[in-house]
Protein backbone atom coordinates (compact mmCIF):
# COMPACT_ATOMS: atom_id res chain seq x y z
CA UNK A 1 0.00 0.00 0.00
CA UNK A 2 1.46 3.32 -1.05
CA UNK A 3 1.82 5.90 1.70
CA UNK A 4 1.96 9.66 1.28
CA UNK A 5 2.71 12.10 4.10
CA UNK A 6 2.60 15.85 3.67
CA UNK A 7 4.15 18.54 5.89
CA UNK A 8 2.94 22.02 5.17
CA UNK A 9 3.77 25.54 6.19
CA UNK A 10 2.80 28.86 4.68
CA UNK A 11 5.53 28.91 2.03
CA UNK A 12 6.83 25.35 2.04
CA UNK A 13 5.34 21.94 1.49
CA UNK A 14 7.19 18.66 1.71
CA UNK A 15 5.58 15.46 0.52
CA UNK A 16 7.04 12.02 1.09
CA UNK A 17 5.82 8.94 -0.73
CA UNK A 18 6.79 5.39 -0.09
CA UNK A 19 5.97 2.00 1.30
CA UNK A 20 6.31 0.18 4.58
CA UNK A 21 9.25 -2.18 4.72
CA UNK A 22 7.38 -5.36 5.54
CA UNK A 23 10.60 -7.41 5.46
CA UNK A 24 11.53 -5.89 8.82
CA UNK A 25 7.99 -6.00 10.14
CA UNK A 26 7.02 -2.33 9.79
CA UNK A 27 3.36 -1.49 10.33
CA UNK A 28 0.97 -0.35 7.62
CA UNK A 29 1.33 3.31 8.53
CA UNK A 30 5.12 3.33 8.64
CA UNK A 31 6.98 4.67 5.66
CA UNK A 32 10.19 2.67 5.52
CA UNK A 33 11.02 2.80 1.81
CA UNK A 34 11.02 6.23 0.20
CA UNK A 35 10.00 6.11 -3.45
CA UNK A 36 9.84 9.86 -4.08
CA UNK A 37 9.69 13.23 -2.39
CA UNK A 38 8.66 16.69 -3.54
CA UNK A 39 9.47 20.01 -1.96
CA UNK A 40 7.46 23.02 -3.05
CA UNK A 41 8.62 26.48 -2.03
CA UNK A 42 6.12 29.22 -2.85
CA UNK A 43 6.88 30.87 -6.17
CA UNK A 44 9.72 28.46 -7.00
CA UNK A 45 9.90 25.35 -9.14
CA UNK A 46 9.04 22.08 -7.47
CA UNK A 47 12.03 20.08 -6.28
CA UNK A 48 12.25 16.33 -6.19
CA UNK A 49 14.91 13.72 -5.91
CA UNK A 50 16.13 10.55 -4.32
CA UNK A 51 16.46 9.75 -0.66
CA UNK A 52 20.11 10.87 -0.72
CA UNK A 53 19.08 14.32 -1.89
CA UNK A 54 16.54 14.68 0.90
CA UNK A 55 19.16 13.56 3.39
CA UNK A 56 21.63 16.10 1.96
CA UNK A 57 19.00 18.83 2.28
CA UNK A 58 18.37 17.95 5.92
CA UNK A 59 22.07 17.68 6.72
CA UNK A 60 22.73 21.15 5.36
CA UNK A 61 19.65 23.20 6.25
CA UNK A 62 19.17 22.09 9.85
CA UNK A 63 22.76 22.69 11.04
CA UNK A 64 22.59 26.08 9.27
CA UNK A 65 19.44 26.89 11.25
CA UNK A 66 21.15 25.72 14.43
CA UNK A 67 23.98 28.21 13.83
CA UNK A 68 21.50 30.97 13.06
CA UNK A 69 19.85 30.53 16.45
CA UNK A 70 23.25 31.31 17.97
CA UNK A 71 23.58 34.23 15.56
CA UNK A 72 26.63 32.69 13.89
CA UNK A 73 25.61 32.34 10.26
CA UNK A 74 28.02 30.33 8.13
CA UNK A 75 27.91 28.37 4.89
CA UNK A 76 27.13 24.66 4.87
CA UNK A 77 27.67 22.22 2.02
CA UNK A 78 30.80 21.87 -0.08
CA UNK A 79 31.25 22.90 -3.70
CA UNK A 80 30.48 19.35 -4.84
CA UNK A 81 27.63 18.44 -2.50
CA UNK A 82 24.12 18.36 -3.95
CA UNK A 83 22.88 21.02 -1.53
CA UNK A 84 24.61 24.08 -0.12
CA UNK A 85 23.33 27.04 1.86
CA UNK A 86 24.97 30.28 2.89
CA UNK A 87 23.97 33.69 4.19
CA UNK A 88 23.49 36.22 1.42
CA UNK A 89 22.44 39.79 2.05
CA UNK A 90 19.49 39.91 4.41
CA UNK A 91 18.46 36.37 3.45
CA UNK A 92 19.84 32.95 2.64
CA UNK A 93 21.03 31.40 -0.60
CA UNK A 94 20.07 27.77 -1.14
CA UNK A 95 21.95 26.12 -3.97
CA UNK A 96 20.69 22.79 -5.34
CA UNK A 97 22.91 20.92 -7.78
CA UNK A 98 21.27 18.42 -10.06
CA UNK A 99 22.80 15.00 -10.60
CA UNK A 100 21.86 15.31 -14.28
CA UNK A 101 24.79 16.34 -16.47
CA UNK A 102 24.84 19.82 -18.02
CA UNK A 103 22.18 21.12 -15.67
CA UNK A 104 22.73 24.46 -14.02
CA UNK A 105 22.36 24.47 -10.24
CA UNK A 106 19.13 25.93 -8.93
CA UNK A 107 19.85 29.08 -6.98
CA UNK A 108 17.12 30.08 -4.50
CA UNK A 109 17.08 33.18 -2.33
CA UNK A 110 15.06 32.65 0.85
CA UNK A 111 14.09 35.21 3.46
CA UNK A 112 14.04 34.42 7.18
CA UNK A 113 10.35 33.46 7.14
CA UNK A 114 10.76 31.07 4.22
CA UNK A 115 13.79 29.48 5.85
CA UNK A 116 11.84 29.01 9.10
CA UNK A 117 9.00 27.35 7.14
CA UNK A 118 11.44 25.02 5.40
CA UNK A 119 13.13 24.13 8.68
CA UNK A 120 9.76 23.32 10.27
CA UNK A 121 8.78 21.06 7.37
CA UNK A 122 12.09 19.18 7.53
CA UNK A 123 11.83 18.86 11.32
CA UNK A 124 8.31 17.50 11.07
CA UNK A 125 9.33 14.89 8.51
CA UNK A 126 12.48 13.94 10.39
CA UNK A 127 10.75 13.53 13.73
CA UNK A 128 7.52 11.95 12.52
CA UNK A 129 7.24 8.51 14.11
CA UNK A 130 5.53 7.25 10.93
CA UNK A 131 8.62 7.99 8.86
CA UNK A 132 11.27 5.38 9.64
CA UNK A 133 13.93 6.52 7.19
CA UNK A 134 17.55 7.13 8.11
CA UNK A 135 17.04 10.90 8.20
CA UNK A 136 18.36 11.38 11.71
CA UNK A 137 20.92 14.04 12.48
CA UNK A 138 23.40 14.07 15.33
CA UNK A 139 21.96 15.90 18.33
CA UNK A 140 22.49 19.66 18.22
CA UNK A 141 25.57 20.62 20.22
CA UNK A 142 26.60 23.88 21.88
CA UNK A 143 29.04 25.84 19.75
CA UNK A 144 32.65 26.02 20.83
CA UNK A 145 34.41 29.24 21.68
CA UNK A 146 36.29 29.44 18.38
CA UNK A 147 33.04 29.03 16.43
CA UNK A 148 31.55 31.98 18.27
CA UNK A 149 34.49 34.29 17.62
CA UNK A 150 32.91 35.61 14.43
CA UNK A 151 30.19 37.15 16.58
CA UNK A 152 32.75 39.44 18.21
CA UNK A 153 34.02 42.22 15.88
CA UNK A 154 37.65 41.89 14.81
CA UNK A 155 38.63 45.18 16.46
CA UNK A 156 37.14 44.04 19.75
CA UNK A 157 38.82 40.64 19.46
CA UNK A 158 42.24 42.19 18.80
CA UNK A 159 41.94 45.01 21.35
CA UNK A 160 43.01 43.02 24.42
CA UNK A 161 46.13 41.37 22.92
CA UNK A 162 47.22 44.61 21.26
CA UNK A 163 46.85 46.62 24.47
CA UNK A 164 48.67 43.86 26.37
CA UNK A 165 51.56 43.75 23.92
CA UNK A 166 51.80 47.55 23.91
CA UNK A 167 51.90 47.61 27.71
CA UNK A 168 54.71 45.05 27.79
CA UNK A 169 56.68 46.96 25.14
CA UNK A 170 56.22 50.26 26.98
CA UNK A 171 57.29 48.78 30.30
CA UNK A 172 60.33 47.17 28.70
CA UNK A 173 61.41 50.41 26.98
CA UNK A 174 61.00 52.38 30.21
CA UNK A 175 63.03 49.78 32.04
CA UNK A 176 65.82 50.10 29.46
CA UNK A 177 65.96 53.88 29.96
CA UNK A 178 66.73 53.56 33.64
CA UNK A 179 70.55 53.72 34.07
CA UNK A 180 72.16 50.67 35.60
CA UNK A 181 73.35 51.19 39.18
CA UNK A 182 77.07 52.04 39.65
CA UNK A 183 79.13 49.30 41.21
CA UNK A 184 79.63 50.03 44.89
CA UNK A 185 82.97 49.21 46.54
CA UNK A 186 82.90 46.40 49.02
CA UNK A 187 82.63 47.51 52.64
CA UNK A 188 85.99 48.27 54.33
CA UNK A 189 87.86 48.69 51.06
CA UNK A 190 87.50 52.50 50.89
CA UNK A 191 90.55 53.29 53.25
CA UNK A 192 92.98 50.73 51.85
CA UNK A 193 95.52 52.00 49.26
CA UNK A 194 94.84 50.87 45.81
CA UNK A 195 98.51 50.91 44.66
CA UNK A 196 101.54 49.68 46.56
CA UNK A 197 103.46 52.48 48.39
CA UNK A 198 106.73 53.57 46.84
CA UNK A 199 109.51 55.30 48.71
CA UNK A 200 109.76 59.04 48.03
CA UNK A 201 112.44 59.97 45.53
CA UNK A 202 113.95 62.68 47.80
CA UNK A 203 113.65 60.87 51.03
CA UNK A 204 116.47 60.47 53.68
CA UNK A 205 119.33 58.33 52.59
CA UNK B 1 -3.74 28.95 5.93
CA UNK B 2 -2.36 25.49 5.25
CA UNK B 3 -2.92 22.87 7.85
CA UNK B 4 0.05 21.97 9.95
CA UNK B 5 0.10 18.18 10.09
CA UNK B 6 1.75 17.75 13.44
CA UNK B 7 1.69 20.98 15.31
CA UNK B 8 -0.65 21.10 18.20
CA UNK B 9 0.76 23.02 21.13
CA UNK B 10 1.57 20.21 23.55
CA UNK B 11 2.95 18.06 20.74
CA UNK B 12 5.22 20.84 19.58
CA UNK B 13 6.81 21.09 22.97
CA UNK B 14 7.00 17.38 23.65
CA UNK B 15 10.50 16.00 24.10
CA UNK B 16 11.76 14.50 20.87
CA UNK B 17 14.54 12.33 22.13
CA UNK B 18 14.34 10.99 25.65
CA UNK B 19 14.51 12.97 28.86
CA UNK B 20 16.28 16.16 28.01
CA UNK B 21 17.41 16.86 31.53
CA UNK B 22 19.30 13.61 31.98
CA UNK B 23 22.49 14.93 30.40
CA UNK B 24 21.80 18.63 30.69
CA UNK B 25 24.25 21.17 32.02
CA UNK B 26 23.32 24.39 33.81
CA UNK B 27 22.98 27.37 31.51
CA UNK B 28 25.94 29.74 31.46
CA UNK B 29 25.54 33.42 32.18
CA UNK B 30 24.96 34.39 28.56
CA UNK B 31 22.44 31.60 28.16
CA UNK B 32 20.46 32.92 31.13
CA UNK B 33 20.49 36.39 29.61
CA UNK B 34 19.29 35.19 26.21
CA UNK B 35 16.60 32.95 27.66
CA UNK B 36 15.09 35.84 29.60
CA UNK B 37 15.42 38.20 26.62
CA UNK B 38 13.56 35.71 24.43
CA UNK B 39 10.83 35.47 27.05
CA UNK B 40 10.68 39.28 27.10
CA UNK B 41 10.24 39.20 23.31
CA UNK B 42 7.32 36.83 23.75
CA UNK B 43 5.76 39.27 26.19
CA UNK B 44 6.34 42.10 23.73
CA UNK B 45 4.60 40.13 20.98
CA UNK B 46 1.72 38.98 23.14
CA UNK B 47 0.19 41.59 25.42
CA UNK B 48 -1.08 38.80 27.62
CA UNK B 49 2.20 36.92 27.42
CA UNK B 50 2.85 36.74 31.16
CA UNK B 51 -0.47 35.03 31.82
CA UNK B 52 -0.02 32.83 28.76
CA UNK B 53 3.29 31.57 30.16
CA UNK B 54 1.62 30.51 33.40
CA UNK B 55 -1.10 28.75 31.43
CA UNK B 56 1.44 27.09 29.19
CA UNK B 57 3.49 25.97 32.18
CA UNK B 58 0.42 24.19 33.56
CA UNK B 59 -0.43 22.72 30.16
CA UNK B 60 3.07 21.28 29.81
CA UNK B 61 2.96 19.75 33.28
CA UNK B 62 5.36 22.10 35.04
CA UNK B 63 2.94 23.06 37.82
CA UNK B 64 5.15 21.39 40.43
CA UNK B 65 8.26 23.25 39.23
CA UNK B 66 6.50 26.61 38.91
CA UNK B 67 3.45 26.39 41.17
CA UNK B 68 2.69 30.10 40.83
CA UNK B 69 3.78 33.16 38.93
CA UNK B 70 6.17 34.24 41.67
CA UNK B 71 8.22 31.06 41.29
CA UNK B 72 8.33 31.52 37.55
CA UNK B 73 9.37 35.13 38.06
CA UNK B 74 12.14 34.12 40.49
CA UNK B 75 13.64 31.75 37.93
CA UNK B 76 13.62 34.46 35.29
CA UNK B 77 15.39 36.81 37.69
CA UNK B 78 18.56 34.68 37.43
CA UNK B 79 19.22 36.81 34.35
CA UNK B 80 22.25 38.92 35.35
CA UNK B 81 20.88 41.85 33.33
CA UNK B 82 17.79 42.20 35.57
CA UNK B 83 17.35 45.15 37.88
CA UNK B 84 16.66 42.78 40.74
CA UNK B 85 18.84 39.86 39.76
CA UNK B 86 19.12 36.71 41.85
CA UNK B 87 22.43 35.00 42.42
CA UNK B 88 23.00 31.43 41.42
CA UNK B 89 22.19 29.26 38.45
CA UNK B 90 19.08 27.55 37.25
CA UNK B 91 18.88 23.83 37.78
CA UNK B 92 18.97 22.00 34.43
CA UNK B 93 15.43 20.76 35.05
CA UNK B 94 14.21 24.33 35.57
CA UNK B 95 16.04 25.73 32.57
CA UNK B 96 14.70 22.92 30.37
CA UNK B 97 11.19 23.67 31.59
CA UNK B 98 11.61 27.37 30.79
CA UNK B 99 12.97 26.53 27.33
CA UNK B 100 10.00 24.23 26.68
CA UNK B 101 7.59 26.98 27.73
CA UNK B 102 9.42 29.40 25.44
CA UNK B 103 9.31 26.99 22.49
CA UNK B 104 5.61 26.37 23.01
CA UNK B 105 4.98 30.12 23.15
CA UNK B 106 7.03 30.56 19.96
CA UNK B 107 4.90 27.90 18.31
CA UNK B 108 1.77 29.75 19.39
CA UNK B 109 3.12 33.07 18.11
CA UNK B 110 4.66 31.65 14.94
CA UNK B 111 2.27 33.45 12.54
CA UNK B 112 3.26 36.78 14.12
CA UNK B 113 6.97 35.94 13.99
CA UNK B 114 6.60 34.98 10.38
CA UNK B 115 4.90 38.25 9.51
CA UNK B 116 7.76 40.18 11.08
CA UNK B 117 10.42 38.22 9.20
CA UNK B 118 8.75 37.94 5.82
CA UNK B 119 9.99 40.11 2.98
CA UNK B 120 6.78 39.52 1.02
CA UNK B 121 4.70 41.76 3.25
CA UNK B 122 4.28 45.43 2.27
CA UNK B 123 7.23 47.40 3.61
CA UNK B 124 5.14 50.02 5.36
CA UNK B 125 3.14 47.36 7.19
CA UNK B 126 6.31 45.51 8.20
CA UNK B 127 7.90 48.73 9.42
CA UNK B 128 4.83 49.52 11.47
CA UNK B 129 4.84 46.03 13.02
CA UNK B 130 8.52 46.30 13.89
CA UNK B 131 7.98 49.74 15.36
CA UNK B 132 5.20 48.48 17.58
CA UNK B 133 7.15 45.41 18.64
CA UNK B 134 10.31 47.34 19.40
CA UNK B 135 8.42 49.97 21.38
CA UNK B 136 6.85 47.29 23.56
CA UNK B 137 10.17 45.50 23.96
CA UNK B 138 11.91 48.76 24.89
CA UNK B 139 9.23 49.44 27.53
CA UNK B 140 9.69 46.00 29.04
CA UNK B 141 13.47 46.28 28.93
CA UNK B 142 13.42 49.73 30.58
CA UNK B 143 11.04 48.48 33.25
CA UNK B 144 12.83 45.26 34.17
CA UNK B 145 16.47 45.37 33.16
CA UNK B 146 19.42 47.27 34.55
CA UNK B 147 19.90 50.22 32.22
CA UNK B 148 23.51 50.73 33.28
CA UNK B 149 24.56 47.47 31.63
CA UNK B 150 26.11 47.74 28.17
CA UNK B 151 24.05 44.85 26.82
CA UNK B 152 20.82 46.54 27.86
CA UNK B 153 21.88 49.89 26.40
CA UNK B 154 22.58 48.17 23.09
CA UNK B 155 19.05 46.77 23.11
CA UNK B 156 17.66 50.28 23.47
CA UNK B 157 19.98 51.76 20.85
CA UNK B 158 18.17 52.83 17.68
CA UNK B 159 20.22 50.83 15.15
CA UNK B 160 21.81 48.09 17.24
CA UNK B 161 18.49 47.57 19.00
CA UNK B 162 16.72 46.76 15.75
CA UNK B 163 19.43 44.33 14.72
CA UNK B 164 19.35 42.60 18.11
CA UNK B 165 15.54 42.46 18.11
CA UNK B 166 15.60 40.88 14.66
CA UNK B 167 18.11 38.27 15.83
CA UNK B 168 15.87 37.44 18.78
CA UNK B 169 12.76 37.15 16.60
CA UNK B 170 14.62 34.94 14.12
CA UNK B 171 15.86 32.72 16.95
CA UNK B 172 12.27 32.46 18.23
CA UNK B 173 10.99 31.47 14.79
CA UNK B 174 13.60 28.71 14.51
CA UNK B 175 12.80 27.52 18.03
CA UNK B 176 9.15 26.88 17.23
CA UNK B 177 8.09 23.44 16.10
CA UNK B 178 9.10 19.93 16.93
CA UNK B 179 12.86 20.34 16.56
CA UNK B 180 13.04 23.79 18.12
CA UNK B 181 13.73 22.73 21.69
CA UNK B 182 16.96 20.87 20.89
CA UNK B 183 18.19 23.73 18.73
CA UNK B 184 17.47 26.43 21.27
CA UNK B 185 18.84 24.50 24.24
CA UNK B 186 22.10 23.80 22.40
CA UNK B 187 22.33 27.48 21.50
CA UNK B 188 21.80 28.62 25.09
CA UNK B 189 24.58 26.26 26.19
CA UNK B 190 27.12 27.81 23.80
CA UNK B 191 30.56 28.43 25.21
CA UNK B 192 31.17 31.98 26.43
CA UNK B 193 32.67 34.03 23.60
Amino acid sequence: MKLSYRYEQTSARLQLEGLPDVSIGQGEQVLGILTSWQLTLAGRPELEGKREHLLALIQVVLPYARHLVSDVPRAFGSATSPVAIEPKGPGHRLLLRSSQPDTEPLDLQLDDAELADLVRCLDQARLDWRVQLPLALPEAQPLKRRELLVRVPLAQRLAAPIVGAAAVALTASLALMVPPPRPTPPPGASTAPTTPAEPPANGPR
Amino acid sequence: MPEDTTSTLPAASRPTSGPASAHAMPLPRRGLERLDLLLLCVEALDLNGGEAMIWMSEQLGFATLFPNRVELWKRRCTNPLRRATRRGQLEPLESDALIRILCAMAERLYPLLRQLLSSNEPESVTAERWGLFQARLADLVAERLNLRRGGVQRLLHAEQGHQLARQLVRALSLSAGVGGFERLRASLLDAPA
